[in-house]
């Protein structure tokens, strides 16, 4: 708005402080987990808190400065669960990514670019499913899973996420300002419809997939409910499971704590800081659904 | 359809077409399959299921008609009624949206009045950074920020001028309550600034030159020009978050799975979890999951109803 360049006014000082305060307020908590994770119990506890870890954690005898990240490896019983549990959320969170974005591309372009019978009542009809939560329906979800012997296994806990409503709408918003010449030429050359989508669509379609491959991968990595309620056994499990049993058992030791939250977001913040323009964007696709 | 032999030519335009149209038809099978199987069928199983006293236990249950809705309305649930899962959600929901859309507003409009792209883009970033994190490790960090010795109450004693002072985040009921408020207010803050700079972003700057040349002052122009032109998306995020506050879950179950009390912050989907999963009471939890259902089809429609002025802003 107000771009003139030169003196500095009060209201623009108390606009940064504003800023900086929620900076602060949104930044130290995760410092503080960087930190504490590098500390013992009784450091992360002492009041006034350091946020320097002390030299003596790093210099006694009993520990190095990894055993905060040992503790949290091990977990409760020793049995280094947790890199099976790693595997599993990756396992989850990839297969809906790419699932995700083929159903939500081929049924978008469907929509976006060819003429049928009953389309709208079809592109209504998902809209539509925005408006029941997972939540409502998990615990049928679940009965069916259970009948079909679904428990603990890879499919039941990816299934219910194939796809999804918001995915389809992204995919036909971008595909509708996809110029139709591209693939009446391709048409003419004698492509048959699948190899248009597979080899003309798809690939340029590339920011698209971008955002909503990340979106989904970050839903399921942060999903706990439909993995509490499916993924019983140990091996099963996925990392936010791991967190809160962890928390459960090892509610003193708060710096293995930490040391267990950096880990799970070690994945994410190397996407988020190589990848942030998507992150960012798939906030703001949100936007496009107004209109 | 019998088309006459001498328009061979539209007819063959049209046979074209009509594979063209089975293509896109085909296209969107596997997803109308999908949805009918994972999002219809469930619904509609979920309503039987609430009508059945049926249990995780045993293999035969019977259609009890509508003692299930009476039942969680009526009577307490083993102590945790619904009637306190809505409130605890009702409160939870308000007490994050509310702040949380219009200090997202108003941080927006703050960052738009930076004078460097660069420095705006850095602090999207810096305030989209717990999004990033999962739920379960925001709470995580938050428990031990609410401990009785860690950083929130020290934090607290300093601004308030006492000391060593306890302020309970994690026991007394309104200070759980506001505790986990105040983890997803972190977690999201970053997210709904950046949709409702995407909408701020969209709104010509000649419209403020030309307001800025006829002498209104900032003040003015924010309430005069950005607010009206920024109703849509006020509507569309508002809505959002009020729809996602509702439908919260990781928090409170870690907090509760952390030692804290179950009830204050037994929001419905906590419910029923905890009715459904762990007790077994598979009818009773469908019965609780139709009227999550229903509370946030009509709270959504009713935000809408409220907010839909009759002219719609072109620019």
């Amino acid at each position: 708005m107000n771009k003139f360049v030169g003196k500095i006014t009060i209201s623009e000082i108390l606009i940064w402080a504003f800023l900086l305060i929620l900076l602060a307020f949104v930044l130290v908590p995760i410092l503080f987990m960087f930190v504490a994770s590098f500390m013992d119990a009784k450091q992360i506890l002492a009041m006034p808190f350091d946020w320097i870890p002390s030299k003596e954690y790093f210099t006694r005898a009993d520990r190095t400065f990894a055993t905060n990240f040992i503790k949290a490896i091990r977990g409760n019983n020793n049995n280094n669960i947790f890199f099976k549990n790693l595997f599993n959320s990756l396992v989850v969170a990839l297969s809906c990514s790419v699932t995700t974005v083929l159903l939500a591309s081929l049924c978008g372009y469907g929509l976006a670019k060819f003429k049928f019978k009953g389309r709208n009542l079809v592109f209504i009809s998902i809209m539509a499913t925005m408006m029941i939560p997972f939540e409502a329906i998990m615990i049928p979800l679940y009965m069916v899973t259970q009948k079909f012997g679904m428990i603990n296994t890879y499919p039941g806990m990816i299934v219910p996420f194939l796809v999804s409503a918001f995915g389809v709408f992204q995919m036909r918003q971008y595909l509708l300002t996809f110029p139709s010449e591209y693939l009446d030429a391709a048409r003419v050359d004698g492509l048959g419809e699948f190899n248009i989508y597979a080899r003309i669509v798809l690939p340029n379609s590339t920011p698209v997939i971008a955002t909503l491959s990340i979106l989904s991968f970050r839903n399921q990595w942060d999903n706990l409910l439909w993995p509490l309620l499916v993924a019983q056994q140990e091996k099963m499990k996925t990392i936010p499971q791991y967190i809160t049993k962890f928390s459960e058992e090892k509610l003193t030791d708060e710096g293995a704590m930490m040391a267990v939250a950096l880990l799970a977001s070690i994945p994410m913040f190397v996407l988020f800081f190589s990848l942030s323009r998507y992150f960012l964007g798939g906030a703001a696709v949100y936007e496009s659904r107004k209109g | 359809m019998v088309r006459k032999k001498d328009s061979l030519p539209k007819h063959k335009v049209y046979s074209i077409e009509r594979k063209q149209a089975k293509w896109g038809f085909l296209f969107t099978v596997p997803c109308i399959v999908f949805f009918a199987i994972f999002a219809f069928y469930p619904i509609f199983y979920a309503f039987v299921t609430s009508l059945t006293n049926r249990k995780a236990i045993d293999r035969t249950w019977d259609f009890v008609g509508f003692e299930n809705y009476v039942y969680i309305f009526t009577k307490d649930n083993g102590g945790f009624a619904l009637s306190n899962s809505v409130r605890a959600t009702l409160t939870f929901t308000l007490g994050t949206f509310v702040p949380m859309i219009v200090i997202s507003l108003i941080v927006a409009v703050f960052l738009m009045q930076l004078r460097k792209d660069k420095q705006r883009g850095f602090f999207q970033l810096a305030y989209y950074t717990p999004a990033v994190l999962s739920s379960v490790v925001a709470a995580a960090i938050w428990m031990i920020l609410f401990d009785p010795r860690g950083l929130v109450n020290q934090f607290s004693n300093t601004i308030m001028g006492t000391s060593g002072v306890d302020y309970n985040w994690l026991v007394d009921s309104v200070m759980l309550q506001i505790s986990t408020m105040l983890v997803y207010f972190w977690k999201y803050i970053g997210y709904f600034v950046i949709l409702f700079i995407t909408g701020l972003a969209s709104i010509p700057p000649t419209i403020y030159e030309a307001a800025t040349v006829d002498g209104a002052s900032r003040w003015k122009c924010f309430w005069r020009i950005t607010l009206p032109l920024l109703k849509p998306t006020t509507v569309m995020v508002s809505i959002m978050a009020m729809l996602q506050c509702l439908k919260t879950f990781s928090t409170q179950y870690m907090f509760h799975q952390g030692g804290a009390a179950r009830k204050p912050i037994d929001v419905i989907t906590m419910n029923i979890y905890f009715t459904g999963i762990r007790n077994g009471r598979l009818g009773r939890a469908c019965a609780m999951s139709i009227v999550l259902f229903f509370i946030m089809l009509g709270l959504a429609y009713l935000q809408l109803a409220t907010t839909k002025s009759a002219e719609d802003v072109e620019y």
